[in-house]
């Protein structure tokens, strides 16, 4: 039995503790916050014997094996270490931590103990994202990957966060370093990161404040953020975030040197991309027919997987949380490289480097004035 | 026969504290403290931009003090509550879709507000705005729903976001009325309607599939207007000799839900509706909750019995309390409030 803690109450905690609870051979032993009535709310919902308001007292009391840190990223850091030193393994939610430096302190830290660590990337788990890396390892690309685009977008307009931190000039996420992005780009990056092999690609980014959000006065939350990702000429990437884009589309799209692959994580669909063209006005007809037979073939898919109730809507987390379990019980390799979390840490660090001050004094362009001018 | 009303536990120049000033509600809760001459209203309201809702701002008098502030920052709440007599509670979560959101903006800003008001001692009225969501209505139909009706024991298992902070909420303010001594008062509003929430209530029918469900056929619909609402909470707050009590709030001449979707019909847009009977309706939720169990939550339980017995099972409501302790009457009548929102509906419709 694998004995389980959450350090922070919020709404993710909500899918780990009911993911948690479907992973059999698990239980969760305590839930911390430094708000006691979050920790409360908590317990009572998913029926969990102890709530703490100090991580040092749960950890002392509730002797958890696994601590999964799901509090805003400022606080990962001091937490993870204070878990690692206490012999816990630990799952921290994304982003890993807020600077790379941190990220490689607790990786070391975690070897010097024994200890094992993993991030909430859990779109990399999805059943679609699955299917993907299995036709990647297969070969299917026709040798390692190209070119690589991911777009990742957040639609500001929905309520909930979107209004919490619109409306709130003390939010948490606007005192990140890197603001919005920082809190929400994890996904898409990591999915680029995959797919590199240095240690620290080169990044070239460009983000601003897109026009609705400096109509509502704000000057301070990037929105939309371009950027290539590079490493010796062999591979490249592309990162798209954008709020203001429709559809609000979540995707991958990887060229190798025979095919290509589309991965679109709302729909749950992985398409093949033929390198090869068929003759004439072939080229025409059949694609279109391979195509829907790729669609149709998506539909059975999941179908398949809602009928076997293996289609919840935090699947990829549950397999990310039972995999990182299972290297713990079996001493095997994590789900997820370190090399790969410290990859994305490192992207994101140059990123944010870049964008700098890039939130003030832009150009903004008014329909009233039919003009630019500055703000 | 209406009860001999206590002498009001403030004076017209004392300070009202409203939470949620400028919400749907707010507005008109502050409108109806300045009509009953309550000289120094404090509105406090969290989104910028959102003072224009008020009434007063500008005026003459300056009765209307706008706080910007958040009930999460203890520090908001210790001076909003300064020299504050009575509190009207509105602010709450309202459409949040996840636990802890509607946990946190509801029962975390209450204790706050509590703990806030503790400190000056000056408090003679808290009044908590809850809902009639709260209840259970595990009894029979025939029995109508009043204050004494069951609050829900498993909120949680209601699935309900807003429910389960609802029940917390009330919670929290009789325990610290227990424990400390607030004189606090509850209000439990059915579904408030005016201008500035247009929507249809569930309680009618969803449109979550497509095509709209109608699943409260002849069932009541508990409707109070938005200007009769203002009043009871008012009255709440200022009657005296009604500490820990409790009042339910739905207007007089409520129309079924059938009758309501045929005038919506008429006078805002035709639409398909599909009549689900409530058998049907039970069986389904049934069944979804089931599944919900079955599947560890494939599909969340938002449809289960216990929801379907509070929106779409046969009620009766009872505003007898509300009228005999606090004198309240629906100043607008349901059919001239309809015929309001109606009308808005139509606004808001062009607008679109």
């Amino acid at each position: 039995m694998l004995r389980a803690a959450i350090v922070g109450c919020g709404k993710i905690a909500d899918a780990h503790a009911s993911q948690i609870r479907r992973i059999k051979g698990s239980e969760i032993v305590g839930v911390c916050d430094r708000e006691p009535l979050m920790a409360k709310q908590l317990c009572e919902r998913f029926s969990v014997a102890r709530s703490f308001s100090d991580v040092n007292d749960l950890l002392d009391s509730a002797h958890p094996d696994v601590v999964h840190i799901t509090t805003p990223p400022a606080s990962h850091f001091d937490i993870a270490r204070a878990c690692l030193d206490r012999g816990c393994h630990v799952y921290i939610e994304k982003p890993f931590t807020i600077r790379a430096g941190e990220a490689e302190a607790l990786v070391a830290l975690a070897a010097s103990n024994d200890l094992k660590l993993t991030a909430g990337h859990d779109d990399q788990f999805s059943h679609v994202a699955r299917r993907m890396r299995a036709l990647v390892r297969s070969g299917y690309l026709g040798g390692p990957a190209l070119h690589v685009e991911s777009t990742y977008c957040y639609d500001l307009s929905e309520p909930g966060y979107a209004r919490a931190l619109l409306g709130d000039r003390q939010h948490w996420v606007r005192r990140l370093p890197g603001g919005l992005l920082q809190n929400v780009i994890s996904h898409g990056i990591a999915r680029i990161a995959e797919f590199f092999t240095t240690d620290a690609p080169q990044v070239i980014a460009h983000g601003f404040v897109s026009p609705p959000l400096r109509r509502m006065g704000e000057r301070k939350i990037v929105d939309e953020l371009r950027v290539i990702v590079s490493e010796e000429d062999r591979l490249t990437a592309y990162f798209t975030f954008s709020s203001q884009m429709r559809p609000s589309v979540h995707e991958l799209r990887v060229y190798g040197p025979r095919n290509g692959l589309l991965l679109d994580q709302d729909h749950e669909i992985l398409l093949r991309l033929r390198g090869r063209r068929f003759k004439s006005y072939g080229e025409k007809f059949f694609p279109p027919l391979l195509f829907a037979r790729q669609h149709l073939s998506n539909l059975v898919t999941n179908a398949k997987t809602f009928l076997a109730r293996d289609f919840h809507m935090k699947s990829g987390m549950k397999y990310l949380i039972e995999a990182f379990y299972q290297s713990i019980l079996h001493g095997t390799a994590v789900p997820i490289p370190y090399a790969e979390i410290l990859r994305t840490a490192r992207i994101m660090d140059a990123i944010f480097d870049q964008l700098g001050d890039a939130t003030i004094h832009r150009p903004v362009f008014t329909r009233e004035r039919r003009a630019y001018g500055h703000v | 026969m209406l009860m001999e009303l206590d002498a009001d536990v403030i004076g017209k120049d004392e300070v009202i504290l409203v939470t949620g000033a400028t919400g749907f509600l707010g507005p008109t809760v502050v409108r109806t403290l300045l009509d009953r001459g309550f000289r120094r209203v404090r509105c406090l309201t969290r989104t910028a931009g959102r003072e224009t809702r008020l009434p007063d701002v500008d005026g003459a008098g300056h009765r209307v003090e706008v706080f910007r502030g958040n009930l999460l920052s203890r520090d908001d709440c210790v001076a909003a509550t300064r020299d504050a007599a009575v509190i009207l509670h509105l602010a709450a979560a309202r459409g949040e879709k996840s636990f802890p959101d509607a946990f946190l903006n509801s029962v975390v800003t209450t204790r706050n507000l509590l703990d806030a008001s503790l400190r000056h001692r000056c408090l003679r009225r808290f009044v908590n705005v809850s809902s009639l969501t709260v209840y259970s209505n595990a009894r029979g139909w025939r029995v109508p729903l009043d204050e004494s009706c069951p609050v829900e024991r498993q909120p949680a298992r209601r699935s309900d976001p807003y429910c389960f902070a609802k029940v917390k909420q009330d919670e929290i303010v009789t325990e610290y009325g227990r424990r400390f001594g607030v004189p606090y008062v509850i209000v439990r509003p059915g579904y408030v309607y005016g201008r500035g929430n247009e929507a249809i209530t569930g309680r009618v029918g969803i449109g979550t599939f497509g095509v709209f469900l109608h699943l409260g056929g002849t069932n009541t619909i508990p409707f109070t207007y938005v200007d009769n609402c203002a009043d009871a909470i008012v009255l709440a707050g200022i009657t005296g000799g009604i500490d820990g009590e409790v009042f339910n709030v739905v207007d007089d001449d409520l129309p079924s839900s059938r009758r309501f979707l045929r005038l919506y019909k008429r006078a805002v847009r035709r639409f398909a509706s599909i009549y689900v009977p409530h058998a049907l309706s039970y069986a389904a939720c049934d069944l979804w909750e089931r599944y919900a169990d079955w599947s560890e939550g494939q599909l969340p339980p938002v449809f289960n019995r216990q929801a379907w017995r509070t929106y779409w099972k046969r009620t009766r409501y009872s505003n007898d309390k509300v009228k005999l302790r606090l004198g309240w009457m629906p100043r607008v009548s349901t059919a001239e409030g309809l015929r309001r929102y109606f009308e808005s509906c139509r606004e808001k419709l062009q607008h679109a």
